[in-house]
Order: C-alpha cells, then sequence, then structure tokens
C-alpha cells in the first residue's frame, strides 16, 4: 500500500502522458457540463423561487424526482438513445465526451434548480416587497434579484462541479471508459482497480481530492469577496 | 384622498372590512391598533401588495412609497442602497445627517445593525417623491434618539411635498408626538378615524376607551 502511494506521487510528480489526458478529458468535461447546467439551472430557479404560476408546484417536484435519478438510469436512457438501435444513432455521439457532458446536464441541473428555488424563494419576497415599496422598475427590481443571488450562486456551481467531477454512473455507460479518448478520473479509477493496478488509481483519487480543496479554496475567496 | 371601502379574508377568515374613509393631503395618519388588527393588512393592501376580496377595488393613487415592517438591505454599500430611490445629493445629505447615518455609508448595508437598517430603509424611502407614503412601523427597531429624528423627518417630509403619510404604529404616543389625524383599529374594523387630539380627549367607543387605557392615556 505505501510503496503505491510513493509509485503514485512519482507518477504525478513525471506528468506522466496518460495520467495527463485524463485529467485534460475529465477538466473539458466537468467544467463544460457544470457551466451549461449553471447557465440553464439558474434561470429556471430564479423563475421557480420568485414567481407564482400555474403549474409551479408541479415544476418544483418533477425536478426534484429528477435530483433523485440514479445516475445510471440516466446513463441507461442516454446510452438507450443513442445507440445503434437507438432514435439518435445518427448523430454517432455514443462513447465521445459530449454525450457525457450531456448525460452530465441532465443529472446536475436539477440540483442546480432545487438549490437556486430554495433561496429565491427565501429573498424574493423581501426584495419584491422593498423594491416595490421604493416604485422601482420591473428591470431594477429583476437586477436586484438577481444580485443577491451572486454570493450563492457560487455555492451552487460548486455543487454542480463537485457532482460532475465525482459523478461515474452515467459517464462510464455513455463514455465507455475508452483509454485517450473518453476515460475521466473517476472512470479511469475504477477501471485501473479492477485490473490490480493501484498506482494510477491512488495518483487520480489524490489529484481529484487536491483538485477539489483547491476549487473550494478559491470559490471560498471569491465569494468572501463577493458578499457585499 | 378618497380610499374605497375593502374586505380582506385569509382562508375564509376576514381580517379587514373597512368603510371607504378619506386621507388629507399634507397630514400624517397614525393607524394604530393591537397585534392582528389589520394594520399590516391594510398597509399592504394601499401599497399594492395585497388584493382586497374585491377585485374591482382602485388604489387611490399609483405613486405609493411603501417601507415593509422587516427592513431588508440590498447586496451593496449603505450610500448605494439610499440612492436607489433618488440621487438629490442635497436630501441624501440631509437625511443622512439627521438618522445620522455618515459613518456607515460606504459600509456594506447586509452588515449593518437592525436599528442602523431600519434608519437606512427610512432615508431610502424618503428620499423618493411620492403621494401617498406609507410606513409599517419604522422606528420599531430604533433607539429614541433615532425615533425622535425620524418623526421630524416625516413631519419635514409631508410639509415640503404636501405628501400624505400612513404611519403604522403600535404606539399612541407616537401618534401622539407626530401625526394629524389617527385610525383605530379592532379586529379588523375601523373604530374611529378621527383627529388625534380628539381621539384622546373624546374617545366615541369603547373599545378606543380600552384601547388608551392600556397605554395609560
Amino acid at each position: 500500500m505505501g510503496s503505491s502511494f510513493e509509485q503514485a506521487i512519482e507518477l504525478i510528480l513525471s506528468a506522466d502522458p496518460e495520467l495527463l489526458n485524463i485529467l485534460a478529458t475529465t477538466a473539458k468535461m466537468s467544467l463544460s457540463s457544470s457551466i451549461i447546467a449553471l447557465l440553464l439551472g439558474v434561470p429556471f430557479g430564479i423563475l421557480l423561487g420568485a414567481r407564482k404560476f400555474p403549474g409551479r408546484k408541479t415544476l418544483v417536484v418533477l425536478n426534484r424526482t429528477f435530483m433523485g435519478m440514479p445516475p445510471v438510469v440516466a446513463g441507461l436512457v442516454f446510452y438507450m438513445l443513442f445507440s445503434g438501435v437507438g432514435p439518435f444513432r445518427h448523430l454517432h455521439l455514443l462513447f465521445t465526451v459530449e454525450l457525457m457532458i450531456i448525460a452530465q446536464v441532465v443529472l446536475i441541473t436539477p440540483l442546480i434548480i432545487s438549490t437556486m428555488e430554495t433561496y429565491v424563494a427565501q429573498v424574493a419576497p423581501l426584495v419584491k416587497e422593498t423594491s416595490l415599496g421604493l416604485g422601482l422598475s420591473r428591470w431594477k427590481r429583476f437586477w436586484l434579484l438577481v444580485n443577491e443571488c451572486v454570493y450563492p450562486l457560487f455555492s451552487t456551481y460548486l455543487l454542480g462541479f463537485a457532482r460532475a467531477i465525482a459523478e461515474v454512473g452515467a459517464i462510464s455507460m455513455v463514455g465507455g471508459a475508452i483509454a485517450w479518448k473518453t476515460n475521466v478520473m473517476t472512470t479511469a479509477i475504477m477501471l485501473y482497480t479492477n485490473r490490480g493496478s493501484f498506482t494510477l488509481g491512488i495518483a487520480l483519487g489524490i489529484i481529484l481530492i487536491a483538485l477539489s480543496l483547491l476549487v473550494n479554496m478559491v470559490l471560498s475567496l471569491m465569494q468572501g469577496r463577493l458578499s457585499r | 384622498m378618497k380610499v374605497e371601502a375593502c374586505n380582506k379574508s385569509f382562508n375564509d377568515k376576514k381580517v379587514l372590512d373597512l368603510p371607504a374613509f378619506e386621507l388629507d393631503e399634507g397630514c400624517i395618519t397614525a393607524v394604530v391598533g393591537a397585534n392582528g388588527s389589520g394594520k399590516s393588512t391594510l398597509a399592504r393592501i394601499l401599497a399594492g401588495l395585497e388584493r382586497p376580496d374585491e377585485r374591482s377595488w382602485k388604489r387611490p393613487t399609483d405613486n405609493v412609497g411603501y417601507m415593509p415592517q422587516k427592513s431588508f438591505a440590498f447586496r451593496m454599500t449603505t450610500r448605494k442602497n439610499i440612492a436607489l430611490n433618488g440621487d438629490d445629493p442635497q436630501r441624501m445629505e440631509r437625511l443622512v445627517d439627521a438618522l445620522g447615518l455618515e459613518p456607515l455609508l460606504d459600509h456594506r448595508a447586509k452588515k449593518l445593525s437592525g436599528g442602523e437598517t431600519a434608519r437606512m430603509a427610512l432615508a431610502r424611502i424618503l428620499m423618493g417623491d411620492f403621494d401617498l407614503l406609507i410606513l409599517d412601523e419604522p422606528s420599531a427597531s430604533m433607539d429614541m434618539e433615532a425615533t425622535l429624528a425620524a418623526e421630524q423627518l416625516l413631519r419635514d417630509y409631508v410639509e415640503h411635498t404636501g405628501a400624505i403619510i400612513v404611519l403604522i404604529t403600535h404606539s399612541i404616543q407616537q401618534a401622539r408626538r407626530v401625526a394629524d389625524k389617527v385610525i383605530l383599529l379592532d379586529k379588523g374594523l375601523l373604530v374611529e378615524h378621527t383627529g388625534i387630539h380628539d381621539l384622546i380627549e373624546h374617545p366615541q367607543d369603547e373599545r378606543t376607551v380600552r384601547f388608551l387605557q392600556f397605554f395609560g392615556v
């Protein structure tokens, strides 16, 4: 175990090409999916939290259902849709990073919607009451609401990114963990551990935790600066 | 300014049942009453935040300012919060001076204490020019000095603009200090609407007498 750990450190320090490729693929997938989910989820979250309209409660329940969807189920659905017998087979997206991103967006967006909806539902009545009382325009009221949401926006993004980088069920099904193509940190850890090769798995585990720590630190710093 | 008769029910429970009444321009009308008497509901209806049961009910004017009971600070400096409602530098300076906000102007408004937030919110609302200004217990979390300064600012506001101020308050003493007229509500009903001194010296209703006795007036 100790020797595997030392070898893992050596692997990281030697900038092993396969390791670097896995890291690059992971970064591309996690950053893309979390940013797309944020762009989709935040407006929906604000809408659900701030406005009352017919069907709103149904949408909230539906979103919570999607939030609890097991990643392997999402993976299975996308596999069926994009496989050789699926309706989207002509797009040739199965076993590509692009489909991995799409699957992750479907998994992460409900999480972001729900987090934003919960926060906005608390703050929106106060913003609305105060800004209507001041006689501010609709546009200014909206801007003030968005401005109030900047602080939780970072924690929401962090949540989405953490889910993206740690997810394995859906992406291993639609990506296939193909070396030098769709293999990311989590699938690689699984793959190499199954082969009995712990070195790369440990190296990736160390990087995964360090990366998570780094992202948390950067976001906390930004959150601190923006919390005024 | 005429306010149409209105009713308001929540879950089939009537919380407000008011006849039509008039608000005099250039006057401060205090709305007093016990908890649950409908003061804040009336304030929210006049501000357009609640709709009365009568769908055809119309607000007496669209140019209404409203300061809610719970003051809210937006995520920006105190100065920017106050300037949200107008940026006349002279007016801002006068309000800031009167309410002792000068040292807090460049502070993050979210970090202000309850009393400081209330002072900031009062300055913010008084930056606007309204025909009807509704203030729901604006000095509830202010100390005596700030309360007296706030009351003076309300008097100045009606004198300079000719606006109507509706001041929701628990305190008959505050109504006596600052208001010209008073509306006494009890369980959603309008008990009396008269001059403040008439209410105190010649109460017309048993409920008014009980209310005044409670405050030792």
